[in-house]
């Protein structure tokens, strides 16, 4: 007996599941002495309600909601492990892109295509008084919805007027896609693959793209969870850091493969989530566990920019108390014998300098930063 | 608490009828609501396997019924959130539920959480408190927003006025006066003018690119 408590973690059906669902299989998470059930969720709201209450002790989770969680009187989240780099993209469907490289060869043929032939065609539907365009991402609060935000924005469409944004969830992001519901949408791992492999659209950019190494989910858990439970959150942590080195190994990406397109993890074809896994997501390398203060101030900083949340909110503070690199530095460094030498992190790199259009981010002006963008809802204040 | 006569009571709706969707791949849940519901007139209460935002825009349902499980669960709280085209009470439903689930629910913005399903004889009574505290909700997001935007416009007028004083040595008697003829004019609020006055005056001073 180890004397931990057992625990019921949530995840949502996407490949960056994958150090849940690996800690479980693998027996990391049983080599720490926990016993662990995963519980498949079907919305990133409910996660973060059973989260809140305690009816479960953490999950996979939206970065951007683990910040939020905590804003409007819910219950204070931490975030001591991002779960992945990359693996989102942005897809648009065969129709609108063929119609794309008809307004606009040149830039749809460019090796990082922008949103710059959507903004031609968006201006010429305007001029036939056609309806928006339809996009959709998977909640007001994740890392798809400010990706497709920032690129609409940088090619000078405003995600709020020019266009319309959805959210739909993940799984259903292909059959809407097929009906013509929507136009195009953010989302990740598999279902841009999925999308892709079923000739039904196109992959226009990718997260690794867009932001060389930037964030995406992370494992959240209630602040008050983790002050009772310091033991079994550190346990977790580390079954969690080995099961990510483990999925990131090419090795065991076969066993990976088959492991998430089982259907009560992912469910989809294994070709689909072999892609992503192949050439896009990184779950540790680069310190990609480490959660990120200037990742999560970037977050904020779009929350701002959206009128998400008010710009007298103090985002350092926010960032600082709910992403925790401590916490994860910490468990990293204990299990240092185990996955010497990449896991020290002691100079972990620091990140790519910025996103795909190169405008600077500075996260201790955050604020400006969003404030600073030709689109952006936050009020200048004179 | 007085009536206000410029909203409808909160059971107006009920008055005129209910128009119930309710989102579930199983039609017995459906037939469950409508059951339950037997003796309002006019009802139409419709079933979809999935939310699908323009048939529901077209429907126009006050209530929206859906389990605590379901994946549209994102999409409707968007919806909420962003405030914008048909919002809607919504009723969930679970058959079982851990302590405080409820609470979280209802204060992410659902309507009535109905724990143990959902018994006909229940439907109408949870669809009714749904449909009043909803209401109820929007009144007072529609307070909050126009005492913000109350007090925002209050404070373009300051800076318009502080403007007039500067650039056109008035004091904040005339200043206040040429605004309020200005409006008058123009057939505008007095804020509108104060704002257009402040955008102009960026531009002149090169504010705007």
């Amino acid at each position: 007996m180890s004397g931990l408590a057992d625990l019921t973690l949530g995840f949502i059906p996407l490949t960056d599941c994958a150090p849940l669902v690996v800690a479980k299989a693998q027996g990391f998470f049983a080599g720490e002495g926990l016993e662990v059930t995963l519980s498949r969720e079907a919305s990133w709201a409910t996660i973060r309600d059973k989260v809140s209450v305690g009816s479960l002790d953490g999950a996979h989770m939206l970065g951007p909601m683990a910040l939020a969680a905590g804003l409007n009187g819910g219950a204070a989240m931490l975030a001591p492990l991002a779960l992945n780099q990359n693996g989102s993209a942005i897809t648009v469907s065969s129709r609108l892109a063929t119609q794309l490289r008809e307004i606009d060869p040149k830039g749809m043929a460019a090796p990082l295509i922008t949103a710059a032939p959507l903004a031609r065609l968006v201006e010429q539907r305007r001029g036939q008084d056609a309806p928006p365009l339809t996009f959709a991402m998977v909640f007001p609060q994740s890392m798809h919805n400010y990706a497709l935000r920032y690129w609409l924005a940088q090619a000078g469409i405003d995600p709020d007027r020019d266009v319309r944004l959805v959210v739909t969830p993940p799984p259903r992001m292909v059959e809407h896609l097929r009906s013509g519901e929507i136009d195009g949408f953010c989302v990740g791992a598999p279902w841009n693959a999925v999308a892709v492999d079923e000739g039904l659209g196109e992959v226009l950019i990718k997260a690794s793209q867009l932001w060389p190494g930037g964030p995406d989910k992370v494992f959240g858990l209630t602040a008050t969870w983790a002050e009772r439970h310091p033991g079994e959150m550190r346990a977790a942590l580390r079954a969690l850091i080995r099961a990510s080195a483990w999925a990131d190994e090419p090795g065991n990406h076969a066993e990976l493969v088959a492991l998430l397109s089982r259907p009560d993890h992912v469910g989809v074809e294994p070709e689909a989530v072999a892609r992503a896994l192949r050439s896009e997501i990184v779950f540790h390398r680069n310190a990609a566990g480490l959660p990120r203060r200037e990742h999560a101030l970037w977050f904020l900083s779009q929350m701002a920019r959206w009128g998400q949340v008010r710009p007298e909110l103090d985002l350092e503070a926010v960032a600082d108390a709910v992403y925790r690199p401590d916490l994860f530095r910490e468990a990293a460094a204990s299990l240092g014998p185990v996955l010497e030498p990449a896991m020290l992190f002691a100079d972990a790199a620091p990140p790519a300098s910025g996103l795909f259009d190169g405008t600077p981010f500075d996260p201790v002006k955050a604020l400006d930063y969003a404030a600073a963008f030709p689109i952006s809802r936050v009020r200048a204040e004179v | 608490m007085d009536p206000d006569p410029s909203q409808p009571p909160p059971d107006g709706l009920r008055a005129e009828g209910m128009r119930v969707l309710v989102i579930d791949p199983d039609s017995a849940r459906a037939a469950l609501v409508a059951e339950g519901l037997a003796g309002v007139q006019p009802l139409e209460v419709r079933r979809a396997a999935t939310f699908d935002e323009r048939e529901v825009a077209a429907f126009a349902p006050d209530v929206v019924v859906i389990a605590a499980d379901s994946p549209d669960r994102d999409t409707l709280e968007s919806l909420r959130e962003a405030g914008q085209h048909n919002p809607r009470a919504v009723v969930m439903f679970v058959d079982r539920s851990e302590p405080g689930l409820a609470e979280q629910a209802v204060r992410a913005g659902v309507a009535a959480y109905v724990v143990d399903g959902l018994a006909p004889a229940r439907v109408r009574s949870i669809l009714d408190v749904a449909m009043s505290r909803f209401a109820l909700t929007q009144q007072l997001r529609g307070d909050l927003a126009k005492a913000k935007a109350d007090l925002e416009s209050r404070k373009t007028v300051e800076r318009a006025k502080g403007l007039l004083m500067k650039e056109r040595g008035l004091d904040e008697d005339g200043a206040y006066r040429l605004l309020r003829k200005l409006a008058m004019d123009r057939g505008k609020p007095i804020g509108q003018v104060a704002a257009d006055l402040l955008a102009f005056a960026g531009v002149l001073k090169g504010d705007a690119s």
